[in-house]
This record gives C-alpha cells, sequence and structure tokens, in this order.
C-alpha cells in the first residue's frame, strides 16, 4: 500500500536540495573568511572525507549509531511520543554489552555476541519503558522523565567504567578489554568500518517495515497523528505510549552494543557522548522517515568527518569547524522544522 | 444614523460550499443592546467574526459611525473600539487576573519588563470605572465561570472597546451568574456602551435587548423592537416554515430493542446542573430515534456517552441487552458498534492521513494476517467504498486534502461497513451542501429498511423531523418531549419544546 504521495516527497527533497546548496555556499563563504589556506580547507572539509579508504569507513562507521538513535527518535516522534533520554540509552546499552562479554570468557563468539547485544537491546528498552509506563499508568511527562531517567543513569555507568570494572592496565578511564572472539568483522580495511553498518541498514528496514505495513506501525501512527481519532476507533491509546518508548529505547540500546562490540571494544568514559542527542538532529532531518534517516545519519557524519580532516590538514581550528559544520546543520534542520511545520499547518 | 451598519456582507465557505451569510444587512443603534438569534448554522457566528476581523467577507461593506472601515484582524477591530467575549474564554489559568487583562498591552518597566504593580492598578482602576468588584491579584483559575466571564469583559473595557460582542454568553453560567451579567451589561449601557449578545435563549433576548435581529440560513429575516414580539413569535421566525426535504419515509414495522438508556446522568465535579440528568430511551431494529436540541443542552454530551468515549455518572446503557455502561470504545467497537461522530475534523478523521488509513480505523483487524496488512485486500476494500459512496479522491491521498462532504462520506463509508445492528449520527449534514445532505439522508433511510437502529442527534429540526420516527427534544440536559413523528406535529410545537418555552408533563 502506498501511504504518501510521490508528488509531495519530491517536492520535499527539491526543497532539501537548495537548502543544502545555499548552507554550503555560506560555509565556503566561511572559510574564506577565516582560514588563512581557504582552498586547502575547503578541499579538506567538504572532499577529505572521501579522499581515502580510511577516512571514508569511519565517516560511515559513525553513521552507524547515528542510524540507530535516529531510528529510535524516529519510532518515538510518528507515535508522538518524546524520548529525551537516548544519551543514557546508548550508554547503558553499551555498559551491558561490555559487561556480558566480561562475564562470558568462554562463550562461542556468536552466542557470546548476540547475548550481548540482547542485553543491550534490553538495557535501553526498559530504560525508555520505564517512562513509557509511568506516562500511561500517572501521566508523568515522558519528554521529562526520560530525560532525568538517563542523566542518572549516565552516572551510574560512570562509576562501573571508572570503579569495578576499571583496567588498571590501561591508562585511560575505560573497562576492560572484550575478548577478541566477540569482535565484529571489519568491512573496510584499515577504517573501523564493520558488520554493524549492515546491521544499521536492516533496521532501517525493518523500522519502516513495521511502521507502514504492519498492524502496530499502522496504530502506532494513527496515534501519533491523532490520538482521539484512535480512540474513537478503538484503539487502545494508551498501550501506545509504552510500545513506542520500548521499542525507540531498543534501538539506542543496541546503538550502544554495537559500538562497543564493532569500533571501542572496551566501555570507554563518555565515549558516546552525543550520539542520542544527534539522533533527534538524524530524524529532524529526515522528518522521521525510517529510510530517510540513513542518508541523514550519512551526513551528519560526513560534516563531522569533513570538520575533522580540516582541522587536521589545515590552518582550521576546532571552534572554526564548528562554527562551520553548525552553520550547515542549522539551516538544514530549520528547513526540516518548515517543512513540518508547514505540513502540519495545512492539514490543520 | 447607526452607530454600526454592515451591509450587503456575503461570506461563502468554498470547502463545503456553505452560504453562511447572503447579503446580510445588519444595524446597531448606539448605545443599545442588541440581540442576535436563530438557530444553529443560521450565520450569526459569521457574521460577528466578519465584525471582529476573525474571517473576511467575500463582499459587502462595514460602516462605523458613517466611515467605512475595513477590519482585517481582532487587532484592528480592537483599535477601532470593538471587542469580543467568545463562547469559549481565552484566558491563561496560570496568569492573575491582571496579567490577562493587560496581556497584549502591558504597562512596562524600562521598556521591556513586565510593570506588575502597574498591571495590577491599571485593572483596579478600570474595574473600579465600571463598577467591578474583583482582585486583579488572584490567579484565573482560582474564579468561577462567571468571574472568568468578567474578567473577559474587563479585558475589552480595558482596551476601551465602545461596541461589546458576546458570543452566547449565558451557555456556562448558572441562574445567579446570569443575574449578574446582566446587571453588569445594563450597567455598561448605562455609561454609553454598544452590546451586541448572541444567543440562542429567548427569554434572555425578551430580558437584555432593546432590539433584535432574527437570522436563518445565512440571511435577516426580521428585525423588531423587542418590546414588540413575543417568545412564540420569534421561535417562529427562527425555525422558519417546515422546508419540505424531498424524503419518503415508508411506514416500517420496527424490531426489538437494540439500544436502550437508563436513567442516564452526567455530572461534572464541582457544577450543581448536571449536563444529562436521568435521560431514558430506546431505539428499537428499524426505528430512527431523533433527538433534538439547542446547543449547550446535552446533544453532545450524549454523543460522548453512547459512544463510550465519556463515562455516564449514573444509570445504564444497554445493548441487546448487554449492559455495555463500562465498555471501552475497544469493545464498544468489537461489538460493532458504528458511530458517524459531529466533530469529524478532529475525531471523525485524522486530517494528515490518506482516505485509505481513515477508511480502515475500525475494521484494520479484518486486514492482517500475522501482523502485516494484506495489501491487496485493503485497496480493493478502499476501492469498493470509494465506487459505492462516489467518493471524489484517491484513496492514497491525505483525507484533509477533500472536500467537507467528501470527508463526511468516507466517515459514513467507513461506519456502515461494520456491519452493525445500531448506529450512532451526530450532526450528520453540519455544514454540508444540498446534495451531500441528500446522499447521507439516502443512507439513514436505507440502514432503516435494513432494520437497523438508528440514534440520530441533531439541532436540525427539519432534518430530525423528516427523518425520525420518534422525536426526542432536550432541553437542559433532560428530556423535555417524546413525541411521535405523525402529520400532526408542527415544527413550531418542537420548536417552542427545544428552545423550553414548553415541558411535557410526565
Amino acid at each position: 500500500m502506498k501511504w504518501r504521495s510521490r508528488d509531495s516527497f519530491l517536492a520535499g527533497a527539491a526543497g532539501l536540495a537548495i537548502t543544502l546548496g545555499i548552507s554550503f555556499l555560506i560555509a565556503i563563504l566561511l572559510i574564506l573568511l577565516l582560514s588563512k589556506q581557504p582552498l586547502a580547507t575547503i578541499y579538506y572539509f567538504f572532499i577529505g572525507p572521501l579522499t581515502n579508504k580510511y577516512y571514508l569507513g569511519n565517516m560511515l562507521n559513525t553513521a552507524v549509531p547515528l542510524t540507530f538513535t535516529g531510528l529510535g527518535i524516529a519510532v518515538a516522534f510518528k507515535s508522538s511520543v518524546f524520548n529525551l533520554g537516548g544519551e543514557g540509552q546508548v550508554y547503558s546499552g553499551a555498559l551491558a554489552a561490555t559487561v556480558i562479554c566480561l562475564a562470558l570468557p568462554q562463550a562461542n563468539g556468536y552466542l557470546g555476541g548476540l547475548a550481548a547485544l540482547a542485553g543491550a537491546l534490553a538495557m535501553g528498552a526498559v530504560l525508555a519503558g520505564l517512562s513509557g509506563f509511568f506516562k500511561m499508568k500517572w501521566g508523568t511527562d515522558e519528554l521529562i522523565s526520560s530525560f532525568l531517567i538517563s542523566t542518572a543513569v549516565g552516572f551510574i555507568v560512570n562509576y562501573f567504567i571508572t570503579g569495578p570494572l576499571d583496567d588498571p592496565g590501561n591508562n585511560l578511564l575505560a573497562s576492560f578489554a572484550i575478548d577478541k572472539r566477540y569482535f565484529l568483522a571489519g568491512l573496510f580495511p584499515p577504517s573501523k568500518l564493520n558488520v554493524s553498518a549492515l546491521f544499521a541498514l536492516a533496521a532501517a528496514g525493518l523500522v519502516f517495515f513495521l511502521l507502514y505495513y504492519t498492524h502496530p506501525g499502522y496504530e502506532m501512527r494513527m496515534c501519533g497523528l491523532n490520538r482521539e481519532f484512535s480512540r474513537y476507533g478503538g484503539i487502545n491509546v494508551s498501550a501506545y505510549v509504552v510500545l513506542p518508548m520500548l521499542l525507540s529505547g531498543a534501538l539506542h540500546g543496541l546503538a550502544g552494543g554495537l559500538a562497543i562490540l564493532g569500533t571501542y571494544h572496551m566501555a570507554v568514559k563518555e565515549f558516546s557522548f552525543g550520539m542520542g542527542w544527534n539522533g533527534i538532529a538524524v530524524s529532524l532531518i529526515a522528518r522521521n522517515h525510517p529510510l530517510g534517516v540513513v542518508p541523514a545519519a550519512i551526513f551528519f557524519a560526513y560534516l563531522d568527518a569533513g570538520a575533522k580532516a580540516a582541522m587536521l590538514h589545515s590552518d582550521v581550528t576546532f571552534e572554526i569547524a564548528a562554527i562551520v559544520q553548525s552553520v550547515i546543520f542549522y539551516l538544514v534542520t530549520a528547513q526540516a522544522l518548515y517543512n513540518a511545520l508547514r505540513y502540519r499547518r495545512r492539514a490543520a | 444614523m447607526a452607530f454600526l451598519q454592515m451591509r450587503g456582507i456575503t461570506k461563502l465557505y468554498p470547502e463545503n460550499n456553505v452560504l453562511a451569510n447572503d447579503a446580510v444587512d445588519f444595524e446597531v443603534e448606539k448605545n443599545e443592546i442588541h440581540a442576535v438569534v436563530g438557530e444553529n448554522g443560521a450565520g450569526k457566528s459569521t457574521l460577528m467574526k466578519i465584525l471582529y476581523g476573525l474571517e473576511r467577507a467575500d463582499r459587502g461593506a462595514i460602516l462605523l459611525e458613517g466611515r467605512p472601515v475595513r477590519i482585517a484582524s481582532p487587532l484592528e477591530a480592537s483599535r477601532l473600539g470593538i471587542g469580543m467575549v467568545h463562547q469559549h474564554f481565552r484566558l491563561i489559568p496560570e496568569f492573575t487576573i491582571a496579567e490577562n487583562v493587560v496581556l497584549g498591552r502591558e504597562p512596562r518597566r524600562r521598556g521591556l519588563f513586565l510593570d506588575q504593580e502597574g498591571a495590577v492598578r491599571a485593572v483596579r482602576r478600570v474595574a473600579e470605572e465600571y463598577g467591578f468588584s474583583i482582585d486583579p491579584r488572584l490567579r484565573v483559575a482560582e474564579l468561577s465561570v462567571g468571574q472568568m466571564q468578567l474578567v473577559e469583559i474587563l479585558k475589552i473595557l480595558y482596551r476601551r472597546a465602545d461596541l461589546l460582542i458576546l458570543d452566547e454568553p449565558t451557555s456556562v453560567l448558572t441562574e445567579q451568574q446570569i443575574r449578574k451579567l446582566f446587571a453588569t451589561l445594563r450597567g455598561l449601557r448605562a455609561i454609553g456602551k454598544t452590546v451586541i449578545i448572541i444567543t440562542h435563549k429567548l427569554g434572555e433576548v425578551k430580558e437584555i435587548s432593546q432590539r433584535v435581529t432574527v437570522m436563518r440560513a445565512g440571511r435577516v429575516v426580521a428585525v423588531r423592537p423587542t418590546a414588540q414580539v413575543d417568545e412564540r413569535e420569534l421561535s417562529r421566525l427562527m425555525v422558519g416554515k417546515a422546508l419540505s426535504l424531498q424524503v419518503r419515509r415508508e411506514p416500517l414495522a420496527r424490531g426489538p430493542v437494540v439500544l436502550e438508556l437508563e436513567k442516564v446522568s452526567l455530572k461534572l465535579k464541582g457544577q450543581d446542573r448536571p449536563l444529562l440528568d436521568g435521560v431514558d430511551l430506546q431505539v428499537h431494529g428499524g426505528e430512527i430515534v431523533g433527538v433534538a436540541g439547542v446547543t449547550g443542552n446535552g446533544l453532545a454530551e450524549l454523543e460522548d456517552v453512547v459512544s463510550g468515549l465519556r463515562r455516564v455518572t449514573s444509570g445504564s446503557i444497554l445493548h441487546d441487552g448487554v449492559d455495555i455502561t463500562r465498555f471501552t470504545s475497544l469493545e464498544l467497537r468489537r461489538r460493532g458498534l458504528a458511530y458517524v461522530p459531529a466533530d469529524r475534523l478532529h475525531r471523525g478523521s485524522s486530517l494528515q492521513s490518506t482516505v485509505l488509513e481513515n477508511m480502515i480505523i475500525a475494521s484494520h483487524h479484518r486486514f492482517i494476517r500475522g501482523g502485516v496488512f494484506r495489501r491487496r485486500e485493503l485497496e480493493q476494500f478502499a476501492g469498493e467504498l470509494t465506487e459505492h459512496y462516489s467518493i471524489e479522491g484517491d484513496p492514497r491521498v491525505p483525507i484533509g486534502t477533500l472536500s467537507g462532504g467528501n470527508i463526511q462520506k468516507v466517515i459514513l463509508a467507513r461506519e456502515l461497513a461494520s456491519r452493525s445492528d445500531f448506529i450512532l449520527f451526530s450532526e450528520p449534514t453540519w455544514g454540508l451542501d444540498v446534495a451531500s445532505s441528500e446522499f447521507i439522508y439516502e443512507k439513514i433511510l436505507e440502514l432503516r429498511r435494513r432494520g437497523i437502529a438508528v440514534l440520530l442527534l441533531s439541532s436540525n429540526l427539519d432534518e430530525i423531523m423528516s427523518l425520525a420516527d420518534t422525536l426526542l427534544v432536550m432541553y437542559r440536559g433532560r428530556v423535555v418531549a417524546r413525541l411521535e413523528n405523525s402529520g400532526a406535529l408542527t415544527k413550531e410545537l418542537a420548536g417552542e419544546y427545544m428552545l423550553g418555552l414548553r415541558e411535557e408533563r410526565r
């Protein structure tokens, strides 16, 4: 079944392309103003991430957790439920995966890895699901409760990483490393890109299928668009506060677990900082459409990688890179917001 | 010369092709209280919205003290000294009275900060000037409904308005609060203000106004000095001669009782007057029971209660002999109860969703195998409904892009597809054009022929008189009349019940 007309989708894509063009122009102007070697800077900023396998692979690898968190936010927003606890859910998911790997030094690599990911998923789902449950039971605002729970959990995870799990052998604020058997296979050496990227693509497809082709997906979206209509139609609306939160949390937890198994191989203190918040931005750019989340996450990662490359290879400081990055980002988000608002107004 | 003149005001709502105001001429003298009466949909509110700048007329002119004026927004209306109290208050409960009153025109300190003390002083000054006793420091949330209305009036007076428009100001008030409001209005008139009051209640017209304008179907049908008309004549002017809708209703033997309400009451906490007061009614198979009433007399509450979206305070509801009083809307849907709501744009449809998604809200379980939608069955279903109900619109477009008549057809199609033995209609043709209305009447009569029990709630008396077998009239939450819709029943009689001029002895 086709749920949305193609024309509006094309119009949205054209609008986004124009905004992108304008924002890149502004970014180039800024670089011309702020850099003494503007040509090099522009080159590294925009082309740098694509010049070699290492940069390209790492950029795509950065997009993996962002895809998961972006999907997590999209699922929640589509249901008009707000999950601001992404940071804590990712971080605690990572901790859960690490603990399970450390606790099972002898297990079969696949089974142990699966157990670790299941633990990460469950951890995120429980944390977010709690907020959904409180909302259903007592009407607590899930936006606030998810944020507060996440923040508190962040400190607890810090305690474990720097306390009982801390490896005195390394000089980092980090846990013991997990066994090699649990590492996810690399896809694009020498970069860190690994099979979790394929999981991310699969997750986007699954979430899309779930939302647009299945029974709970339909009910979730209907509740998200119009709760009174859904209640009138006989949908159990209070359940659709909990389910989207559970799903959203599960996706966030997976982001953390996969980051440990695929990229970091140990829980480093605050290593996942930003993955949760940036997921909100990614979902916003994608207009909460699960298939749009993948390109949006790659775009986000590309900006990030460009800034890093420019800092490394030209005279650009961290601040300038951040300014250029945020200008582009600001414009694209504004466009996404504008589209969303216009859509809403027309429908109202 | 009249203080306010509106000439040839014409307003067409193209979405549903309704001519809300048809060349309306309306005049108000300086320093009078002028009542505007009419049934729902007569065009009173539209006319007042145009005067207050909330809507723009397609044609026509507004003259204030003889000078033509253009009123494109409430802000401009306010500058011209026109203020309006809406039926639903526009106050911020967390703010104090003073903060609410000055909102938008706040006294400031150093050009930036709200001058709290100044606001309190200014509001107190205005309140004293007009003889209101009210403490501007109280939070609005702590006020009674009557006091909130006073705050709304104060808001207008603070802006130095000379012309006050009140949209059904008494519908939410108790008897004593109405007394107080009227005293306030008389006081305002005494000091030279002009008041327009929209109302359904004819007793109030007699009591408060000097002149009355009667509207019907988008036109002004009469303007009279209040002293020279009685309530019966006003009622006759309002409802007009019964338009005979071209509907044929063959006699039919009615079946067993399908839906029954026993002493159903609904009362809000802290209110003394119940919204529904011991309502008894029965609907048989093959019978259309029409419930008529003016807005604010319990029709909307009856709709919510029968549809299971609101819990009754006492009493019970039975469907085919089963007590369904405590059923959720999901359980009611499972029993196959169908319902076409009055609020079709919010409750009856999800505007951003496609027509198809709207069509399956109550029946989507039927199209699922293993949790996944059967695409072909869905499209076939949508195609059948679109064809059978001649819906103009692709099932894949958002329903919000369709016309009002087509949206209602989608809702109707969906509800009739539920194959139930009972269906609830609330204001099924409100705001629709004649062709769409007739289509819906035909469908309702078809249901009756099929032996289905129909409960029809409507403030449109013509509609009820041409469709219903049995007619109930509600006034102030109670059923005040139960009439067989035979040739002997006249519209005037039913109208008198609706307006509370008459009550059946029981």
